[in-house]
């Protein structure tokens, strides 16, 4: 199982499946992280583990330990976003 | 358009003081603030929300049609689920469940419409409601100067609501701001919203809906990127880092000192201006001695304290603080803090009370109580005076590397990585003990890079410069006039007495003996007395012993304290300065905030220790 730790700087992939408690899963989908979406990580932030990744029009910078609860699998997302009918 | 009839009628039949309230909610970095100052101009406050302290910023508005609005800037939310105890306030008001702050009479959601199909996702949460919504689609200039554009009136159709296009930054689109608050703006029909409660859906309505009112996104910003590889770059970002804070430091004593020589000398010839046309008496002594000499010494500062929020300002408009938050999140977990802390604590540089505040924003409630615990060790800006006097007295000016730093600069740049490295130190105990935790998801929003505005940069100094002035007029002026009277009294033959003899010296001598060991004389002691009430005062009280005491023609204050104490006691009190709570608003707000005494005397008493140890070992080693 892939997750956000395993994208390099430059790469982009789909957010899959959130590993989270239900308030966190709740922020982190507001925030953007919604499966279905295309994030890409930008860049690593210096000293720290933190990387900054861009998506849904925002940036949006992670702990390494927090991005590798955040599965994601490759594709275009272009089929967009999942789940949540109705 | 009845309602809107009946709201004139109302308007021009109802009372002044039956005002109506607006809101003004949005995601974090939309504009609000802009916005909101933008509307209110200076007619603007801060106050609490009771009860709970998070500030609340209301302005008062004056419409064309004579009736007059309170706006209500609330807190950054970015849905309805709130994690923080400042999100749950600005939801509580829109709910119209905080108690104390009525339910809004209508709601003006900001949006920036550079990324509308993310934002507009919070169209059906706040319409929700049921409260007459304007939506703002602020940043117009932006969009459309980055080749981005939007279809308004589609958008009207298709959320049922009221739109504005603004830019906040420039002042235009406010017209029909205006016509939304006085109520003559007409109203779309409503249209069904996608169902509450469940983001995907929500964010899919948001994606459609941007299609269908053909919003074009904007080219993305190509010196956003180029700025963050500069400000992120592995060697570069750090070094960047470390560059603009010592340039802050610097600047805050060459740019501050032209202008400082400027307040003193306004004050020094309005003093002897009053001198000259004031009778000789006990009044004339009171303004001259009590208020010119104590508020005097205290206001000289006001320059340097602009030019510390000036450059604070700076940062955070800008979008750098985020990026500098980024880079410091690894030492703030070194110490076992999250890097949400790093705002509250930087704020803290400030003024260690909002700093307080802000920890509301930290979701963890053990590292909450850590980031408040060490707060107050944190430099803040009324511990600059204090600083700023004994450097100039005592550190003499030498370049240390070349034009960029000198001496003073330096030991300033020290003393605040003091306060810092034991703030931290003090952390870590705290975490690895009593306020052990588990680790809470961290994620943290980097906003687009903007230009920082005159007009807004403007407000937060006036801001600053009104509270500055007011503690002087209130906290300073009352303990310098108290101060004055007792070394004024006794009067014996009828001449008021040397200050040694008066009631100041005699209680300055009787706890002589505690500050002995820190090389410290009764005059001093007298300062760390009146003090406990704010650390500034200890200026104005040196500057009215020292000007009581001294020859009546201008006595130079840093010359006086040079042929009173020794290098050691300097340093020792500087020390005692860098580490002792001497600030009855913080003891007030942690008692709040932590609903007890509980903590505010274990932080009083482990920050007493640590001045106390710390000046001792000073006048040891440099004594």
């Amino acid at each position: 199982m892939k997750t956000l730790t395993d994208l390099q700087p430059g790469t982009s992939a789909v957010v899959d499946k959130l590993r989270f408690n239900d308030a966190d899963t709740v922020r982190l989908m507001e925030l953007g992280f919604i499966p279905g979406m295309t994030v890409s990580c930008q860049r690593r932030v210096p000293l720290g583990d933190l990387a900054v990744y861009q998506l849904d029009g925002s940036q949006i910078a992670l702990r390494h330990e927090t991005a590798s609860r955040i599965r994601i699998r490759f594709g275009t997302g272009a089929e967009g976003i999942d789940g949540g009918n109705g | 358009m009845a309602a809107t009839a009946e709201l004139r009628k109302r308007a021009a039949t109802a009372p002044p003081r039956n005002r109506r309230t607006v809101a003004i909610c949005g995601a974090p970095n939309v504009g609000k603030s802009t916005f909101f100052n933008r509307l209110t101009g200076l007619h603007q406050k801060v106050a609490n929300y009771p009860g709970i302290t998070v500030e609340k910023r209301i302005g008062s508005l004056e419409l064309s049609n004579g009736q007059a609005v309170d706006l209500i800037d609330l807190p950054g939310i970015v849905g309805l689920h709130p994690r923080s105890e400042d999100e749950r306030i600005a939801v509580d008001v829109l709910r119209g469940a905080s108690g104390m702050t009525p339910k809004p009479d209508a709601v003006i959601l900001l949006l920036d419409s550079t990324n509308l199909q993310a934002q507009l996702r919070m169209v059906p949460e706040i319409l929700g409601f049921g409260i007459p919504t304007l939506v703002v689609l602020n940043m117009a200039d932006d969009l459309s100067a980055r080749g981005g554009s939007v279809d308004v009136e589609a958008v009207e159709r298709q959320i049922g609501a009221p739109v504005a296009s603004v830019s906040a930054r420039l002042g235009t689109g406010l017209e029909k701001v205006s016509r939304f608050l006085d109520g003559t703006l007409p109203i779309p029909p409503p249209v069904a919203l996608p169902v509450l409660n469940n983001i995907p859906a929500e964010r899919r309505w948001a994606q459609d809906t941007a299609q269908r009112t053909n919003f074009h996104p904007p080219e993305p910003s190509r010196w956003g990127r180029r700025l963050d590889c500069a400000f992120l770059h592995p060697v570069a970002g750090p070094l960047i880092f470390l560059g603009v804070v010592i340039a802050v430091f610097q600047s805050i004593f060459t740019l501050a000192v032209p202008l400082m020589d400027g307040v003193e000398a306004l004050i020094a010839a309005s003093g002897s201006w009053l001198g000259s046309v004031l009778p000789d008496s006990m009044l004339k002594g009171l303004l001259l001695e009590g208020v010119w000499g104590g508020v005097g010494s205290v206001v000289i500062f006001l320059p340097q304290i602009l030019i510390l929020f000036l450059f604070i300002g700076i940062l955070e408009d800008s979008g750098y603080l985020a990026r500098a938050a980024a880079i410091a999140d690894r030492s703030m977990r070194a110490v076992g803090l999250e890097g949400r802390s790093f705002i509250p604590l930087l704020s803290a540089y400030a003024c260690a009370v909002p700093a307080i505040m802000a920890a509301r924003t930290v979701e963890n409630q053990r590292d909450r109580m850590a980031t408040l615990f060490i707060a107050p060790l944190t430099t803040c800006s009324a511990r600059l005076p204090v600083y700023a006097l004994l450097i100039a007295a005592f550190i003499p000016e030498k370049p240390l590397l070349g034009p960029f730093l000198g001496s003073r600069a330096a030991v300033m740049l020290g003393m605040y990585a003091l306060g810092f490295a034991v703030a931290c130190a003090t952390a870590w105990v705290l975490k690895s003990t009593v306020l052990k935790s588990k680790p809470m998801p961290f994620m943290l929003q980097l906003p687009a890079y903007r230009w920082p505005t005159l007009r807004s940069l403007t407000f937060r100094l006036v801001d600053r410069a009104k509270i500055f002035l007011r503690r002087a007029g209130t906290v300073i002026l009352v303990t310098t006039i108290v101060l004055w009277f007792l070394a004024s009294v006794p009067y014996t033959d009828g001449q008021p007495p040397a200050i040694g003899d008066s009631l100041a010296g005699w209680i300055g001598k009787a706890i002589e003996p505690v500050v002995e060991p820190l090389g410290l004389n009764w005059k001093v002691g007298i300062g760390l007395i009146t003090s406990l009430a704010a650390r500034e005062v200890i200026v104005g009280t040196l500057g009215t012993i020292y000007g009581m005491e001294g020859d009546e023609d201008s006595p130079d204050l840093q010359d006086a304290l040079r042929s009173d104490l020794s290098f050691g006691s300097a340093i020792a009190l500087l020390m005692y300065f860098a580490f002792a709570m001497q600030c009855m608003s913080t003891v007030a707000i942690v008692r709040r905030e932590t609903g007890g005494w509980k903590w505010p005397i274990a932080q009083f008493a482990y920050m007493l220790v640590l001045a106390y140890a710390g000046g001792f070992a000073a006048y040891r080693i440099f004594g």
